[in-house]
C-alpha cells in the first residue's frame, strides 16, 4: 500500500496528465456536437465581443474594396434609374394624365401612343406623320390626340407609319358640341393661324358663352364624344345667316406636338360597315 | 506574484495572437503557424510537471473556445507540456539544477533549436493528426505538419531575435 502510494505521488504528474487528456478528449468527442456547449464555444460573451472588436478593425482594411464595390453598384443602379425613368416616360399610355381625354368613358375606346415624326402647321392642307402603322393596329379614320387636345385623323397606314390630317387642313372636318348643350356643327380650317380653327353650322338658337368650351360630338365614327377640341374665342354669322360662326381657339398646340394617341373606338368597325351598307342601300 | 502576473499577460497575449490573426493564416491551404506554443517552451525549467501542464491545458482551452474545437488544442497541449521537461533534460548537455529558462544563451544554439523543433513536432503531429482524424491522406497530413511547423519555428525564432 505505501509503496503504491509512494508511486502514486512519484508519477502523479502521469495522473495529472492522463486526467487532462481525458478531458481534452472527452470535450473534443461530447462537446463539438451538442448545442449545449453554448457556453464554450464562440457564441459566448467574452469570445463574441473579442471577435466583434476584431472584426471592427480588420474591417477598415477592407475599407478601400467595399467603397469602390459601393461605387461600382451606385454606377449600376443610376443606370438601371435612368433607364427606367426613359422607359417609364415611354410608356405612360394610360390616360389618367391626358386631359383632353378625360371625359371620356374609360372602357369606349383602346389608345395607342405614337410620336410625330413629320409635322407642318404653315401650308394650306397640313399632314401629320406618325411612328405607328397598320402593324401597330393603326388604320385610317382614327382620331389622333395629343395630351391637350384634337389633333387629326389617321389618312393613310403603311406598316409602320400613318400620315394624320391635322385639324389645321381643308380636308378636316371634326363633328363638334358645345359643351353642356347638345348643338353641334363641323371644325373647320382656313388656312389662315395654327391656333384658331371655325366651327360652322351651328344653329341659331344655340345658346352659349365666349370661352366655352367646344368638345367633340361623338355623332362621327372617328372621335368618341367628349374630346377637348377648344374654346369659344370669337363669334360671328355665317354667310347666309342662318347659323352662328364660331372662331375656336385650339387646345392643342400644333406647333409642337410630339407625343400623340391614336383612339380606337370599340364598336368603331361595326359602326362603319352598318354605315357604309345603309348609304348603298339607299342609293 | 510579479512572475504570475507576466504569465498571464502572455497567455493572454498569446491566445488573442493566435485566435485572431494567426489562425487566420493558411498558406498554400496547408500552414498555420501555431505560435502560442511559445508559451510553454520558454516557462523556466524548474516549473513543475503538473504546473506546466495545467498552463498547456487552459490556454489550449482556450483556443479551442475561440475556434469551436473543444479540446483539440487542450490535448495537443498538454502533450507537449508533459514531454517538454524530458526533451529539455536530454537536449541540455551540462549536469546543472539551476533553473534556467530556455534559450540560445542558456542552453546553447544547438540544443535549443532542437529543443524547439522536437517540442513543435510533438505537438503538431498530435494537433493535426486530432484535427484530421483518420490517416486516408496520410501525405496531405504529413505535408501539413512539416509546413506549419517550419512555420511555427520560424516565428519562434523571429521572436526570439526580436527580444534579445
Amino acid at each position: 500500500m505505501r509503496n503504491l502510494l509512494n508511486f502514486l505521488i512519484k508519477y502523479n504528474y502521469w495522473l495529472l496528465f492522463l486526467a487532462l487528456e481525458a478531458i481534452s478528449f472527452a470535450l473534443l468527442f461530447h462537446c463539438n456536437h451538442y448545442q449545449e456547449s453554448y457556453f464554450f464555444n464562440s457564441a459566448n460573451v467574452v469570445t463574441g465581443k473579442v471577435y466583434e472588436l476584431s472584426g471592427g478593425i480588420s474591417s477598415y482594411f477592407h475599407l478601400k474594396s467595399v467603397n469602390r464595390d459601393l461605387l461600382d453598384r451606385n454606377m449600376e443602379l443610376e443606370t438601371k434609374i435612368n433607364n427606367l425613368e426613359k422607359s417609364l416616360k415611354s410608356d405612360k399610355v394610360d390616360s389618367l394624365d391626358i386631359v383632353s381625354l378625360e371625359r371620356l368613358p374609360r372602357t369606349s375606346y383602346y389608345l395607342y401612343k405614337a410620336n410625330v415624326i413629320n409635322n407642318s402647321v404653315n401650308l394650306t392642307d397640313n399632314y401629320i406623320t406618325i411612328d405607328k402603322g397598320s402593324l401597330a393596329g393603326i388604320r385610317p379614320e382614327m382620331g389622333v390626340v395629343d395630351a391637350n387636345g384634337v389633333v387629326g385623323i389617321v389618312y393613310q397606314t403603311s406598316p409602320h407609319y400613318s400620315v394624320v390630317i391635322s385639324v389645321l387642313n381643308s380636308k378636316s372636318n371634326i363633328s363638334c358640341k358645345i359643351i353642356g348643350s347638345n348643338y353641334f356643327g363641323s371644325l373647320k380650317w382656313d388656312h389662315s393661324d395654327s391656333q384658331h380653327a371655325y366651327l360652322e353650322d351651328l344653329p341659331r338658337h344655340a345658346e352659349f358663352n365666349l370661352g366655352d368650351t367646344i368638345v367633340t360630338s361623338g355623332y362621327s365614327s372617328v372621335f368618341p364624344q367628349g374630346v377637348m377640341v377648344g374654346t369659344v374665342d370669337d363669334m360671328g354669322d355665317s354667310g347666309n345667316g342662318l347659323s352662328y360662326f364660331l372662331k375656336i381657339k385650339l387646345a392643342t398646340d400644333f406647333g409642337r406636338v410630339s407625343d400623340v394617341r391614336v383612339i380606337a373606338r370599340r364598336g368603331y368597325q361595326e359602326q362603319k360597315a352598318l354605315e357604309s351598307k345603309s348609304i348603298i342601300t339607299n342609293e | 506574484m510579479n512572475d504570475w502576473l507576466r504569465k498571464i499577460e502572455w497567455a493572454v497575449g498569446l491566445i488573442l495572437l493566435q485566435v485572431l490573426i494567426l489562425n487566420n493564416i493558411h498558406i498554400g491551404g496547408f500552414a498555420t503557424p501555431f505560435l502560442y506554443v511559445y508559451f510553454i517552451l520558454k516557462l523556466s525549467s524548474d516549473t513543475p510537471r503538473n504546473q506546466q501542464m495545467l498552463w498547456a491545458f487552459c490556454i489550449g482551452l482556450a483556443i479551442d473556445i475561440f475556434t469551436n474545437t473543444l479540446g483539440m488544442n487542450a490535448a495537443a497541449f498538454v502533450l507537449m507540456a508533459f514531454v517538454r521537461p524530458t526533451f529539455l533534460r536530454l537536449f541540455t548537455p551540462r549536469d546543472t539544477y539551476d533553473s534556467y529558462t530556455p534559450s540560445k544563451i542558456t542552453m546553447g544554439t544547438t540544443p535549443f533549436v532542437r529543443y524547439v523543433i522536437v517540442c513543435v513536432l510533438v505537438h503538431h503531429m498530435a494537433l493535426l493528426t486530432i484535427e484530421s482524424f483518420s490517416f486516408i491522406s496520410f501525405e496531405l497530413l504529413l505535408l501539413r505538419i512539416v509546413l506549419s511547423a517550419a512555420l511555427t519555428i520560424i516565428c519562434i525564432f523571429a521572436i526570439e531575435w526580436f527580444r534579445k
